[in-house]
């Protein structure tokens, strides 16, 4: 061996050591560069602030992610509960508490009465408190319980829809009504649980009311008097549901002229439903909305005959006029209650190696669909649970096959539809997490026994006639729901988390790679955004069907709060063990539990009698 | 000619005769009886003066179920249980959704027979519709029979206790748990 | 004799022009069904008559005074009588059972392709009609009558909402049961334009006797502009005061197309001023006899599913006003 080789060599052994550490940073750095799933990116426009929580949906495009990350994968263990807030309610608690600077929104169910909560305070604190007065005739009109499912903040208003058919505007720092506008009535059966949504300066607002025989429809406010600038109907002549010629659906079957009335028997669409009770989504670029519309009505499927056209479909419009850009129908002809009101998260993507415009549906009918949001054609269907309905999809006319041993008859009974009128997934919305590329959806496993019974329509009675019992698909023991994590752009689920009950929260994601989710036994949980394991659970008073958000405090401290209260949909499972009661309260969580505290002078301390006589405070 | 053959002879002659003629008879009667009950013109109408003539009469209903002896009730009453909607917001099988329980013993407005009735026909303040005047007062106590067969109604006795109650020889007032 | 072929004949003669008589039939089903009957009942007739005087004359003649009757072993002659009668009845009675199955098969499909299809649901004590369409939107219902183009065969699917009723137009076909959870279907043909009426003929409670049709024949245009009628929404005037009355009161089980009235539990009463009878066949459809079956339902059809409903003088004619002009 000569000198050169010794030299090289004892370099080499000298120098190795110095190539751990980079031999370790690149096993970190393969966690930390994993690639994208999908390769999907979203557009964060509508956002407010990092620390904020200003809309449901965080964004425009629905994706709920925020961009915190103070709270990590490695501390999330030590989130512990920070304050609790209990609204004296007892429906369910499905909206969002939205946080716009130092302060906190949030909305009650049925009276839906509006709290603003200063979160400079030891919380919570009341900055002020608004009574909207409903009528309770509308309690008896909800079919799904007397829920708000969200509300909306903007231009210094805090804006939602009442359960009686008002859509009221307050203003945020004094709590004082601005506007109030009626849009429909409680006696046709109506009623209004939809989270407004404002964008493009204005607030889009639709009814309930799919399971009442309703006419459905969506309107669009100005945000600055309430004043109704259009309404589109889901149901009825062209007119009525603002299609013209600039209307390109991308199916043969969806173009002709009033196919809301030529897809029905004669005179059946004005008690067709089509309600729109679900989330908005908004591209700025193309100034476009998003929407979906309920199953029809009645949800006995003999007795209407026909596509009809426009229930169970999701609708591109122009948020100025309201007409519609395209239109596509998942479900045509519904037997089985699908609605299609489910949100759309628009995302962009590569599709066989082209970037594509997208938006993700997962819809009722237990398929994840990826569409292009610009033109309605679907790239992508793939089911995202067990479904058995449909033996397949039909990618050439994009419509589902149905099994004709699953198309319910009067008076017959079908032993097992999966799945059930509530779906694999009901309004539950997702999250999208940019660095995996993947959508984080809370699921059911259910499925159902079904009798149909011919309804007569009775104007504020339910034109409904679907006799049901639920269950899991996994038989007795079963699960009855999960977190999925799903690939969007090639229709895949990369994990599941099984669940015993329904999981039908919200999602959200942060930049720190948490998924936050909540089951309707009452577990809050934080999961590992790339793994889906599960770092930290927390079992609270009630089921959960709320949907989480995260934010910064005053105190510059990362908080996740979600709302206990369970109900909706949810009931179905009220008969099995280890389902709890009702519940009111929203949790807020921080690490170690740390939030502000009284300073030393708020709190009183003892005095004797003779003192506490003569103190001021005693009068 | 022996008698006996002449006899059985006229036997089967009065036979066929007989059958004839009654044969006749019927289908005569039944061709005019038809006419008359289809096409009535000229019979005067039996519609009594005091029904169709000034204000509807004032309905008086007892405490009790009227149509309680009647085994039909509760069956006509759980059809129309379905057909009216009933079924829609209360359950196929009545054990609540939109609407409340109606097979246990909670009841908002009274668990009588007659409170039972009266919300029925009056309707309630968080969305039971008023069923007053779309429904006449018979099938209205046929829905109560049918409600009343689920088991959770009260007595219509006066201290309206539970019905099960009352069976058992258990008191508890009206309007509250046990 | 004669007096009997008199009587017979006057007898079939009154028939014919009874609405129910199947024997005068303007179909071709009812012509098939109507010569079958014609025809067995004169085989009938003749056997009866051969048998009746070979009887009579057996009787008169007798056997022979006097001596012990013992007939020879070998005597062919009553067997031969034997044997005559029982090969014509066999011939006979051959004859009229294949005349019997190739009618019940010609009349049980149509020879040509129905050129429409129409729902009949049975229920105590009425008849809910559907017209049926490939188009959702030409689909629509009525009760209590059909209207069907001549000359085109029309195809009838039943079935019953409760129990096992039976559909017959004696004059324009055969009868067919209408069984709950089952769907059966028959046609119906009729070759001349007018009104015939049709029966339920299984006894089914009741009302069985008052539970009847009309079918009205037209020609195809007629046909296609009664169509196009009554698929129009009602005519109604906006806040006509009478439609609320009947809103409140009869919309719970009543449906007209193009109100909010949905209810059916009761016909369908679209276009109700367009029909010829009310109450199944019962009563002929003018003001006056709606006026009387809606203030005594249970006097005119005891037992029926439509209650007492002790409605007001004012009611009852904003009611009657209102359905006599739903044309």
């Amino acid at each position: 061996m000569n000198s050169g080789t010794s030299g090289f060599l004892l370099a080499a052994i000298l120098l190795a050591p110095l190539s751990a550490p980079a031999l370790a940073q690149s096993a970190q750095a393969t966690s930390t560069t994993q690639s994208s799933y999908s390769g999907a990116t979203a557009d964060f426009a509508g956002a407010g602030q990092a620390g904020e929580w200003t809309s449901q949906a965080r964004d425009y495009a629905n994706t709920r992610y925020s961009p915190l990350d103070q709270i990590t994968p490695t501390n999330v263990g030590r989130l512990k509960l920070a304050w609790t807030f209990s609204d004296g309610t007892q429906y369910g608690h499905e909206g969002a508490p939205l946080v716009v600077g130092d302060t906190m929104y949030l909305v009650t169910p049925f009276p839906n009465t509006a709290y603003a909560l200063d979160l400079s305070k030891p919380s919570p604190s009341i900055k002020w408190k608004f009574e909207a007065d409903p009528s309770p005739q509308s309690i008896g009109k909800a079919c799904c319980d007397a829920v708000i499912r969200g509300w909306a903040y903007a231009d210094g208003k805090l804006i939602y829809n009442m359960l009686d058919d008002h859509t009221v505007a307050v203003d945020a720092n004094t709590g004082k009504q601005v506007w109030r506008t009626e849009m429909d009535k409680v006696s046709h059966g109506v009623t209004m649980t939809q989270s407004a949504f404002v964008a493009d300066g204005k607030v889009f607002v639709g009814n309930s009311g799919g399971e009442m025989g309703v006419n459905g429809w969506l309107a669009a406010l100005d945000l600055g008097t309430g004043k109704e600038l259009w309404r589109a109907h889901a149901v009825g002549p062209d007119s009525d549901v603002r299609i013209d010629a600039t209307f390109k659906p991308f199916y043969d079957w969806m173009k002709g002229k009033d196919l809301g009335v030529k897809t029905w028997p004669p005179n059946a669409w004005n008690t067709g439903a089509g309600a729109s009770w679900g989330f908005v989504s908004y591209d700025e670029k193309t100034k476009t909305i998003f929407y979906g519309t309920s199953n029809p009505g009645p949800r006995v499927p003999v007795q209407r005959p026909g596509d009809n056209l426009w229930t169970s479909s999701m609708f591109a419009r122009d948020p100025d006029t309201g007409m519609a850009k395209w239109g596509y129908q998942f479900t045509p002809h519904d037997q089985w209650d699908y609605d299609g009101v489910n949100e759309a998260v628009l995302l962009d993507m590569p599709i066989e190696g082209k970037m594509r415009q997208t938006l993700v549906h997962f819809d009722r009918n237990t398929y994840a669909y990826t569409i292009d949001r610009n033109t309605g054609e679907v790239l992508v269907a793939g089911n995202f649970a067990y479904q058995n309905w449909s033996t397949g999809f039909d990618m050439k006319t994009g419509r589902p096959i149905v099994d004709p041993a699953r198309e319910p008859k009067p008076g017959v009974k079908i032993d097992k539809v999966c799945p059930p009128d509530i779906g694999q997934k009901d309004w539950e919305p997702p999250a999208f997490s940019p660095a995996t590329g993947l959508l984080y959806v809370g699921v059911f496993n259910i499925c159902m026994s079904l009798t149909d019974h011919e309804v007569s329509y009775i104007a504020g009675t339910p034109y409904d006639g679907m006799e049901m019992q639920r269950f899991s698909v996994d038989g007795s023991d079963g699960n009855w729901g999960g977190l999925l994590a799903w690939d969007p752009a090639h229709g895949k689920k990369i994990w599941e988390i099984p669940e015993k009950f329904m999981v039908m929260s919200g999602v959200i994601t942060t930049a720190s790679n948490l998924v936050f989710y909540g089951t309707t036994d009452g577990w809050f949980r934080a999961v590992d955004a790339w793994t889906g394991k599960v770092l930290w659970s927390q079992k609270l008073g009630s089921g959960i069907i709320g949907q989480p958000i995260t934010y910064m405090g005053p105190d510059q401290r990362q908080y996740v709060a979600v709302a206990a209260g369970v109900g909706g949909a949810a009931m179905v499972q009220q008969a099995r063990d280890g389902f709890l009661p009702r519940g009111n309260t929203l949790y807020v969580f921080s690490i170690n539990g740390d939030t502000i505290t009284a300073p030393n002078e708020d709190t009183p301390s003892a005095v004797s009698p003779s003192e506490a006589s003569s103190s001021p405070s005693q009068q | 000619m022996s008698i006996i053959r002449v006899a059985v002879g006229a036997v089967i002659l009065v036979i066929l005769a007989v059958g004839v003629t009654a044969w006749w008879v019927t289908t005569r009667a039944q061709t005019d009886a038809r006419v008359a009950v289809a096409w009535p013109e000229g019979v005067a109408a039996a519609v009594p003066q005091g029904l169709s003539a000034g204000e509807a009469p004032p309905i008086t209903v007892s405490i009790d179920n009227p149509l309680a002896n009647d085994p039909n009730a509760a069956e006509e009453g759980k059809k129309l249980f379905s057909q009216m909607n009933c079924a829609g917001c209360h359950g196929y099988d009545a054990k609540g959704g939109m609407g409340p329980d109606l097979t246990d013993i909670e009841w908002r407005y009274g668990g009588r027979p007659i409170d039972i009735f009266k919300s029925i026909y009056e309707g309630r303040a968080q969305g039971m519709p008023a069923w007053g005047n779309a429904l006449p007062t018979a099938p209205i106590w046929q829905l109560v029979a049918y409600i009343q067969s689920l088991g959770g109604t009260f007595a219509p006795s006066a201290e309206g206790q539970p019905q099960q109650a009352v069976n058992q020889g258990l008191g508890a007032q009206a309007g509250q748990k046990q | 004799m004669k007096r009997l072929i008199a009587i017979g004949l006057t007898i079939s003669l009154a028939g014919c022009s009874a609405p129910l008589s199947y024997l005068d039939a303007t179909s071709p089903v009812g012509g098939s069904i109507a010569s079958l009957g014609w025809g067995l009942t004169a085989i009938s007739v003749g056997v009866c008559l051969i048998v009746g005087v070979l009887l009579l004359v057996a009787i008169w003649r007798g056997s022979p005074r006097g001596a012990a009757t013992v007939v020879p072993v070998n005597d062919r002659a009553p067997i031969r009588w034997i044997g005559v009668g029982v090969a014509i009845s066999t011939v006979f009675l051959l004859g009229s059972a294949i005349w019997t199955l190739v009618t019940v098969h010609s009349i049980a499909g149509s020879p040509r392709p129905a050129a429409l299809s129409i729902d009949v649901i049975g229920q105590e004590w009425w008849w809910a009609v559907k017209y049926r369409s490939d188009d959702p939107s030409r689909e629509f219902t009525t009760a209590n009558q059909l209207v069907i183009p001549v000359d085109v065969p029309v195809q009838i699917n039943l079935t019953s909402r409760d129990v096992i009723h039976s559909f017959w137009v004696p004059k324009l076909g055969g009868k067919m049961d209408m069984i709950p959870s089952r769907t059966n279907v028959t046609w119906l043909e009729a070759d001349k334009i007018g009104d015939y009426r049709g029966q339920c003929s299984e006894f089914c409670g009741l009302q069985h006797a008052n539970m009847a049709f009309n079918v009205r024949v037209m020609s195809q245009a007629d046909f296609d502009a009664w169509r196009n009628q009554q698929l129009q929404p009602a005519a109604s005037v906006a806040g006509d005061p009478r439609l609320r009355t009947f809103m409140v009161r009869c919309a719970a089980c009543h449906t007209v197309r193009g109100t909010p009235a949905g209810g059916i539990l009761g016909p369908d009463l679209s276009h109700f001023g367009s029909r010829e009878t009310l109450a199944a066949g019962l009563l002929p459809n003018t003001p006056e006899n709606l006026a009387r079956w809606i203030n005594n339902t249970q006097t005119i059809k005891p037992g029926a599913k439509m209650p007492e409903l002790h409605m007001l003088a004012s009611e009852t004619a904003d009611v009657t006003g209102y359905l006599e002009d739903l044309k």
